[in-house]
């Protein structure tokens, strides 16, 4: 909601949420940063950017389903009933 | 047949793995390595060296991608469908500037054709997929600037930019009045009759196309904040916040103006500036934290997003209505730069009266005013073609109204507007409308004369 | 097995460029028929027209600028600039989205790029017979956004959805993700206005008027003029075949313990015969390791999630539903672990545009590393899917032996047609191109040698999707299209007198060279 230097350069702790990767904030996971430590080096990044990036692309793929069809039929729904 | 049964000699790379897993084979750290890659070329001209040292790894992985998903969404490409402008030849160019193929002098004009509304680097999938996995994502914006500054730097420059940051250094403000000179003695006869105190605790940044142009947007914002209660000063001695002077390349004069006004925040004890604009906003948020690092310590806080928590809160409840068919442009820098669509959203469906034909604000990552970047003062023509589009997308809805949130964007819609005989207007002015503010001040010269002849005294008007 | 494609050294290699007079010529009779603005001759102009997404060695960018541009705005003047190329022999390269992989539309000659972007508006929206015909400049995301609002699509879908455009779709005769169920490019184009080498315009495709979709009068001559990689001239103007948009969408993604089962599935849920499936996508257990990587949906999945398939359908409500769940009765039987809806609908609505991103590359001890992304393809059918894919691997695991530019970034297999009797199957390879030398360079040009002989090995085409007129591949069309190849250069002789459009593609110089079925018959492997 406001723009403040400290707050948006300070990201949640990480936890591992795999060999390569870790997890900040619910839905973004990040690469492991050991990964990025030769030829490619991490730009700064506030956290505005971050979770403004994670929900273009929700968005973007909700946009998309919307693109292609009026709806999108779930398979959860249709699994309870494969007998017919 | 299955993949995991090779029937030659196994080795480490037979089997699928994910690269750096700890637990992988080590014997895959030890394959030798049998290609050297092209000798590195020395350039000559240092301010080029230093530049693509900077930027080579940003523009190499929009190059090494080509996907060009950038293409459909750019407002200069749309129309000018020349592939010359668009935001893959932005980071090709250095890419073949670290090859030695070009440099900065058969570069720097196409870099005018370029709003910097952030629609390309946000559908990129190196942004929109990967940007926040990586912590790395596509900087077209970022390289469009640098690559301005490096054209200054070296002594290159576009006519009219020059002339404009020459203006606005004199004058402490944009140019945005043309011959008629802008003075920093008026920048705050917009607030006239409304009693606002200097300084304080939270002050209003006025944008120079607001402070001086279309004077009714702060005239709104500080008549609907007082309504609500909502304690507010105004700047000691407010310059240009320095964004179209780092947009254009003039880097220097940009940090000149950021400290001015970061200093004179510190000189009437400010701790959080409330920005109208865009454009500041864009500056406050990104341009002054890389100057000052964490010594910018101030708090920014957007009106548009104050005004949808007060609505939320109940603290502001329009009761005019307001019988308009509007749709909504989604300001670039709020919506493809910052993410900011809703707060604006929430706003237009508190006004009692209107008709809201919305449009998604995935789709209007390919909308633009053209009024950004720089590009009308060196390129109006490509401005109103970007606005003029933007025009026909409203009137396939048959709307009488296009609201808009920025005030840069509002002086080329409302002239593509007033072809297609449809308002523009700012959404703090319909806002204040609905709460039964007469905003007064100007709507710019198409506005005016929309209104019925200068000076929208009346709530009603448009 | 790498290295075991040895063919003789193509006879055709890159000619000189126009000398200047020449351009200078060209340049001056075109300002008489185009506009100023329409009449590109800056570097920077030419540098951003050489290039597509298939990797190149940096240092050799210059050898593929073309000396000048043009951005026409209609049939009658891309006509009468290649006249005017023709008249004075200068080469002509059509450019579209330039978004394909196999560089068609990129100049190996110099001369001039005819950009047809600006030609991108829709001419005519005929509801009753469900047509729209358009300028060939015109993307289809951004035509499907209008045809939308009339409850019309157009369904071609390739992985460029959101930037290739319907020329180039024309140009390499396109492959559509949902072609199982809509057709592909051929399908969907009804006909074309076309620019011949020598200027003449010719109107491709069945019937006299735009809109007739099937006939058997005379030859069949659409499908000469789609996949020439702009060799035969430049599709100005397309009439196109429209769906109503789907009612319904669904996506169901299954996981499996290995690849086997997960291809007896594919394979399985291809031959169902449901009217409504658009398609079914075969992820290796090469691709599960890559998505690994950097993929939200796969990072959290358990190790024993190895091999993936995805199927989708498209259509109205009702039918969408019995169909997919006769499907979900499938998966039940092979054993098919949902992975459900979240992923299957997020990863699903990602696969429209989802070009790999250059940061997916790693050196094998994993660091990252930017790598432009190459998909080697081929049409396989689906019995010999598994040893085409085991070969293909085997191919980038021993490039991947000898250095980190190279990477592997796994396959799949996508149904190519309704019935699930051919696939497209491509090998997603990572390369380092910011350290691709020479030697690194010929090391890839050998491999797609051996990739495009290892879907010939076993039946296949080298290509499905994007075309084989790339270094390397090229070498082995003669092989596959036999006699076949001869008649290309029949043809091409005929229509391209001068070996003006786009010359140095497919090896179509031979056309120009006499008896060349000595060489012909070295590179189809007959001594």
């Amino acid at each position: 909601m406001s723009y403040r230097y400290s707050d948006e350069n300070t990201p949640p702790p990480a936890r591992k949420a795999s060999e390569v990767a870790q997890t900040t904030f619910e839905h973004v996971y990040e690469v492991d940063p050991r990964l990025m430590q030769t030829h490619v080096l991490q730009q700064v990044f506030p956290n505005w950017d971050t979770l403004r990036i994670m929900h273009a692309r929700h968005d973007h793929l909700e946009w998309m389903h919307h693109h292609f069809a009026h709806t999108t039929i779930s398979g959860s729904e249709l699994m309870g009933d494969t007998t017919t | 047949m299955t993949q995991l049964e090779p029937d030659i000699a196994p080795d480490a790379l037979q089997k699928p793995f994910t690269p750096g897993d700890p637990g992988n084979d080590p014997a895959l750290e030890h394959y030798p390595e049998t290609v050297a890659g092209p000798v590195p070329l020395e350039l000559t001209d240092r301010r080029t060296a230093e530049f693509v040292e900077e930027w080579r790894n940003a523009s190499y992985n929009c190059y090494s991608s080509g996907h060009k998903f950038c293409r459909e969404v750019c407002p200069v490409m749309q129309v000018t469908r020349n592939e010359s402008w668009t935001p893959t030849a932005f980071h090709a160019n250095v890419v073949a500037m670290e090859r030695g193929e070009l440099e900065v002098a058969d570069i720097a004009a196409d870099y005018v054709n370029c709003t910097q509304c952030g629609a390309c680097e946000l559908r990129c999938p190196n942004t929109l997929f990967t940007g926040d996995f990586y912590r790395f994502r596509t900087r077209t914006v970022d390289v469009v600037k640098a690559v301005r500054a490096l054209a200054v730097e070296s002594g290159v420059h576009q006519e009219q930019w020059r002339t404009w940051n020459e203006r606005t250094n004199d004058k402490t403000h944009e140019p945005v009045l043309g011959e008629t000179e802008i003075s920093q003695e008026n920048v705050r006869n917009w607030a006239e009759g409304l009693d606002i105190p200097i300084g304080g605790d939270t002050i209003l940044f006025v944008d120079c196309e607001a402070a001086f142009y279309r004077t009714a947007v702060p005239r709104a914002v500080a008549q609907i904040l007082q309504k609500a209660g909502y304690e507010f000063g105004l700047m000691g001695e407010q310059w240009c916040c320095g964004g179209p002077a780092a947009e254009m390349g003039y880097v220097d004069q940009a940090k000149r103006f950021a400290r001015h006004n970061l200093d004179n925040w510190r000189a009437t004890g400010t701790k959080r500036v409330l920005v109208l604009d865009p454009h500041d906003y864009i500056s406050f948020t990104e341009d002054y934290p890389k100057y000052f690092g964490a010594e910018f310590d101030i708090e920014v806080v957007l009106v548009v997003e104050v005004l949808a928590d007060l609505v939320a809160q109940g603290r502001l409840t329009p009761t005019e209505s307001v019988e308009k068919t509007i749709t909504y442009h989604d300001p670039c820098r709020l919506n493809k730069r910052k993410g900011i669509w809703e707060a604006p959203r929430t706003v237009l469906r508190s006004i009692p009266g209107l008709t809201f034909h919305d449009v998604d604000r995935v789709t209007q990552w390919s909308y633009c005013s053209g009024g950004g970047g720089g590009l009308p003062v060196e390129k109006p023509e490509l401005t109103a073609a970007i606005s003029d589009k933007r025009l026909g997308h409203a009137a396939e809805l048959g709307v009488d109204t296009l609201v808009s949130a920025c005030p840069w964007s509002e002086r080329p819609l409302s002239e593509a507007g007033d072809r297609r005989d449809i308002d523009v207007v700012d959404i703090h002015e319909i806002f204040a409308e609905s709460l039964g503010i007469t905003v007064g001040g100007s709507r710019g010269d198409v506005g005016d004369r929309r209104c019925g002849g200068g000076g929208c005294g009346g709530g009603g008007c448009g | 097995m790498t290295g075991e494609t040895e063919l003789a050294t193509p006879t055709v290699s890159t000619l000189e460029h126009p000398p200047t007079d020449l351009i200078d010529r060209v340049v001056e009779r075109l300002h008489g028929v185009l506009r100023p603005d329409q009449i590109l001759t800056g570097k920077t102009d030419r540098y951003n027209r050489a290039r597509v997404p298939a990797p190149f060695p940096v240092h050799r960018w210059r050898e593929r600028v073309p000396d000048l541009a043009v951005l026409p705005e209609s049939t009658e003047e891309v006509a009468a600039v290649v006249r005017i190329a023709n008249e004075l022999k200068c080469p002509v390269v059509p450019r579209d989205g330039g978004t394909g992989l196999t560089d068609g539309a990129v100049p190996l000659r110099g001369g001039i790029v005819v950009d047809v972007k600006r030609m991108n508006r829709i001419h005519e929206l005929d509801l009753e017979n469900r047509t729209v015909t358009v300028g060939t400049g015109i993307n289809m995301l951004k035509l499907n956004e209008v045809l939308g609002r009339h409850g019309l699509i157009y369904p071609d879908d390739p992985a460029s959805y959101p930037c290739s455009l319907v020329g180039g779709r024309i140009g390499t005769s396109g492959w559509s993700l949902i072609g199982a169920r809509y057709g592909h490019t051929r399908d969907l184009v009804l006909s074309f206005d076309f620019v011949l080498p020598t200027g003449e315009i010719l109107h491709v495709g069945d019937g006299i008027g735009r809109k007739i979709s099937k006939s058997s009068s005379g030859y069949q001559l659409k499908h000469l003029f789609m996949g020439h990689q702009g060799t035969l001239g430049i599709a100005t103007k397309a009439t196109l075949k429209l769906y109503p948009k789907p009612e319904a969408e669904l996506s169901p993604f299954w996981a499996f313990d290995d690849y086997d089962a997960a291809y007896r599935f594919t394979g399985a849920l291809a031959r169902a015969g449901v009217a409504t499936f658009a398609g079914a996508v075969l992820f290796d257990e090469w691709k599960v390791a890559y998505l690994r990587r950097d993929d939200e949906a796969y990072i959290p999945q358990p190790a024993d999630v190895r091999a993936l398939t995805c199927a989708v359908l498209y259509g109205w409500e009702d039918e969408v539903r019995v169909g997919g769940k006769r499907l979900f009765r499938i998966a039940k039987e092979h054993g098919a672990r949902y992975l459900g809806d979240e992923i299957s609908e997020g990863d699903w609505a990602a696969r429209h545009d989802r070009y790999a991103t250059p940061l997916h590359g790693r050196t094998k001890s994993g660091q990252v590393v930017p790598m432009s992304w190459h998909c080697e393809d081929a049409a396989v059918n689906y019995t010999d899917v598994p040893a085409v894919t085991k070969a293909w691997h085997e191919i980038v695991a021993d490039l991947r032996r000898r250095t980190d530019v190279f990477d592997d970034w796994g396959m799949f297999a996508y149904t190519s047609a309704d019935t699930g009797v051919d696939y497209l199957t491509e090998i997603d390879v990572g390369i380092w191109e910011q350290r691709l030398d020479d030697a690194a360079w010929a090391m890839w040009v050998q491999a797609k040698r051996d990739i495009a002989a290892a879907a010939l090995a076993h039946g296949g085409s080298i290509s499905a999707c994007h075309g084989s007129c790339r270094e390397g591949e090229v070498d082995l069309v003669p092989r596959e299209l036999g006699r076949g190849f001869d008649v290309m250069l029949g043809v091409k002789r005929m229509l391209d007198p001068n070996n003006i459009m786009n010359p140095g593609k497919y090896l179509l110089d031979f056309a120009y060279q006499g008896d060349v079925s000595a060489q012909l018959d070295e590179l189809r492997g007959i001594r």
